[in-house]
């Protein structure tokens, strides 16, 4: 188990920036190619259009002036021509039922002569076309029609340009996009790796800032500074609580030696004034350490320097080794259930100092004849519970406050810090101290964080 | 008992003379520097034994000497000697070089023990298949017990424990040394749990014989007696 530092980021915003700029350019293209094409054949047809019609109305005009004859005549004559544009011309003259008169289309295709519809077709030998009708007579009507291949063709070399364009331009905005997205993420994941270093209470080196600096740079070095200042109020708590302790432990050290001296001098009995005096001196130092500790395993939580892999198992059972004395001689007995190869990332020190002080609770709050169960399990999670009178109701709140001690039948003097600080060295491991709900005794379960 | 060179750097002068006159009692010889830099360069220049480093020195941290003398070569135990006794203390000097730590206030008996522990461990004694000492005997290998020439049954427990004290022999031996030596934790709970595990032992060593097997050093520890 390790106390969690950071988390897995989920996207890089840099590769969808990336991703979203060749969408983009892909889009843009499309929508540019679509627009074009659809413009170009409208003029085609518009040009199509006009030349037919034109073609139509001269050759009504030929008709209505000089006859059928001469209409099948110059028919005859402009077969072969083909127009400056490279559209060759088609022509049917029919009788009113569609069979042909005259011209080199065979069949009337399915356009109306009579509403002088004109459109796209194509002609029974499979040539593609641009025809209009028209009705000359009830027994006389008029195909006149314009190949298009050469429109068709220039319009596909079109879109082949636009096509390798296209692929050209998207290409180029995806290597300025992917060039820079890794330019930008690679000095953003500079910058976040210092962070997630002192975030760790690792050493954070903050990239140095570029000649003029923009945004990352800020950022980078607003990181700084705050962890400057960070390391700086960090300096100065450690200064004072260590001149504290020291200037309060000194006098404190010639006094017990002078205590020292006065009991080699006049000896007592176990438990006479001197003693006691003595006792006192190391109960303050205790305390004193302890609030101290406190406040340090608060401030370093989730911090994962001094933090060490360590066989939990071989601690666990050491303890309980340790301990089975102890619980014999108070009248209790010490059962253990302790999983092999559980390791712990931690400080094996404070590790061992949380569960020794629960042991000696346990130790003693139980009475005659109790048992104390000591239970190591993968996760890892340890159970020490016990068939003692367990926690009052109204306190299982508080108990893990400063100063704050159960009270019970047979109580013994404490400072009322030994759960406090065993909570806050769980908090420093990423891992939680709390109380289960056993039926009867004290249960204290540390586990992971949820 | 005694007769080990030590060195002390400590600026308290009054605290330096009482651990002259405790080393003095006990025959050891005591040198005595005032400043961080004047214990730098005693401790370079002349061979100790033992060297006695106060944490709070006014001029050179006591965590920085250590770590200057360790990486001039200088391999000298040192025993760590602070007013700064949080077991965080204890960690920031053992990972500078620091061989014990003990915090003030002591006792004075405990200091001498650990002072003459920290020279043996350096020494690096080494022990034969048998220990034996006054009436005592410790076949580390059949793991069995003899006193007077009767075998003491005893738990693996109790046979680690005795061949710990066999080991240092004659020796003040700390309940931090039982602790770490004989259960592998580097934390004292401060209770009495070690007393109770030596207090077993102490009951079968001495049922049936009158001399007793193990003093109790007050404010320091135990110590194996002759047995006879």
């Amino acid at each position: 188990m390790s106390p969690r530092s950071h988390r897995t980021r989920g996207r890089s915003i840099f590769g969808q920036v990336t991703v979203a700029s060749i969408l983009i350019a892909m889009v843009a293209v499309a929508v540019l190619f679509a627009v074009t094409t659809i413009t170009i054949r409208g003029q085609t047809r518009n040009a199509l259009s006009a030349t037919v019609s034109t073609d139509v109305a001269g050759l009504i005009d030929i008709y209505a002036t000089a006859g059928r004859a001469e209409l099948l005549r110059r028919i005859d004559d402009r077969q072969d021509v083909v127009s400056l544009e490279g559209r060759r011309s088609h022509y049917l003259v029919a009788d009113g039922a569609g069979r042909r008169i005259s011209g080199d289309i065979t069949r009337w295709p399915a356009l109306s002569a009579a509403l002088s519809e004109e459109g796209y077709v194509t002609l029974a030998d499979g040539t593609q076309v641009y025809a209009q009708g028209a009705k000359l007579a009830p027994d006389l009507q008029l195909l006149v029609a314009r190949e298009y291949d050469r429109d068709h063709a220039a319009l596909l070399v079109l879109s082949a340009v636009f096509l390798g364009v296209g692929a050209g331009i998207v290409g180029a905005v995806a290597l300025v996009a992917w060039v820079t997205a890794r330019h930008l993420a690679r000095r953003m994941d500079a910058v976040n790796a210092a962070l997630g270093a002192a975030a760790d209470g690792r050493a954070a080196n903050f990239p140095t800032r570029r000649r003029g600096g923009d945004e990352i740079d800020e950022m980078a070095s607003h990181g700084a500074r705050l962890l400057a200042r960070q390391a700086q109020l960090l300096k100065a708590y450690k200064q004072v609580s260590e001149h504290v302790a020291h200037e309060v432990r000194t006098p404190l050290m010639h006094l017990d030696s002078r205590l020292g001296e006065a009991m080699r001098d006049h000896p007592e009995a176990p438990g006479g004034p001197i003693g006691e005096s003595r006792d006192d001196i190391r109960g303050i130092t205790s305390m004193l350490d302890s609030l101290l500790d406190i406040a340090s395993a608060e401030s370093r939580r989730g911090e994962l320097a001094g933090l060490a892999e360590f066989d939990l198992t071989a601690l666990v059972t050491s303890l309980a080794d340790l301990y089975e004395d102890s619980a014999e001689d108070a009248g209790l007995t010490l059962v253990t259930a302790i999983a092999p190869g559980v390791t712990l990332l931690g400080e094996r020190m404070q590790i061992t100092r949380l569960l020794s002080n629960l042991l000696d609770n346990a130790i003693k709050y139980v009475p005659e004849d109790g048992q104390i169960r000591l239970t190591l399990t993968h996760g890892p999670r340890i159970v020490i519970e016990d068939d003692g009178p367990g926690i009052p109701h109204d306190q299982r709140d508080r108990i893990f406050e400063r100063f704050v001690r159960a009270t019970a039948p047979g109580d013994r003097p404490g400072h009322g810090l030994g759960l406090a600080l065993s909570r806050a060295i769980a908090e420093r491991h990423g891992l939680v101290l709390r109380l289960g709900d056993a039926p009867r005794g004290a249960q204290f379960i540390l586990e992971p964080a949820p | 008992m005694g007769d080990l060179n030590i060195l002390y750097v400590e600026d308290d002068p009054r605290a330096a003379e009482a651990v002259r006159v405790l080393l003095a009692s006990d025959g050891d010889r005591l040198a005595w520097e005032q400043t961080g830099t004047g214990g730098l360069q005693r401790a370079g220049a002349e061979p100790f034994d033992v060297i006695i480093l106060d944490r709070m020195l006014p001029d050179i941290d006591g965590l920085t000497i250590v770590s200057r003398l360790r990486s001039a070569g200088v391999g000298t135990p040192v025993l760590m000697l602070s007013a700064l006794g949080r077991s965080e203390n204890r960690i920031e000097g053992l990972d500078a070089g620091v061989d014990d730590y003990l915090a003030k206030p002591y006792e004075p008996q405990e200091l001498v023990a650990r002072l003459h522990a920290l020279h043996r461990r350096s020494a690096g004694k080494v022990h034969g298949a048998v220990i034996i000492f006054g009436s005592f005997e410790c076949h580390v290998k059949a793991r069995t017990a003899f006193r007077s020439g009767r075998h003491i049954p005893l738990s693996p427990r109790e046979f680690a424990l005795f061949r710990y004290f066999m080991e240092n022999a004659g020796e003040t031996v700390t309940r931090e040394m039982l602790l770490r030596d004989v259960w592998n934790m580097n934390f004292d709970p401060q209770t009495n749990v070690v007393d109770v595990n030596i207090g077993r032992l102490r009951r079968k060593l001495e049922e049936g014989f009158t001399a007793p097997a193990l003093e109790t050093i007050w404010g320091a520890g135990y110590r194996l007696t002759r047995g006879e």
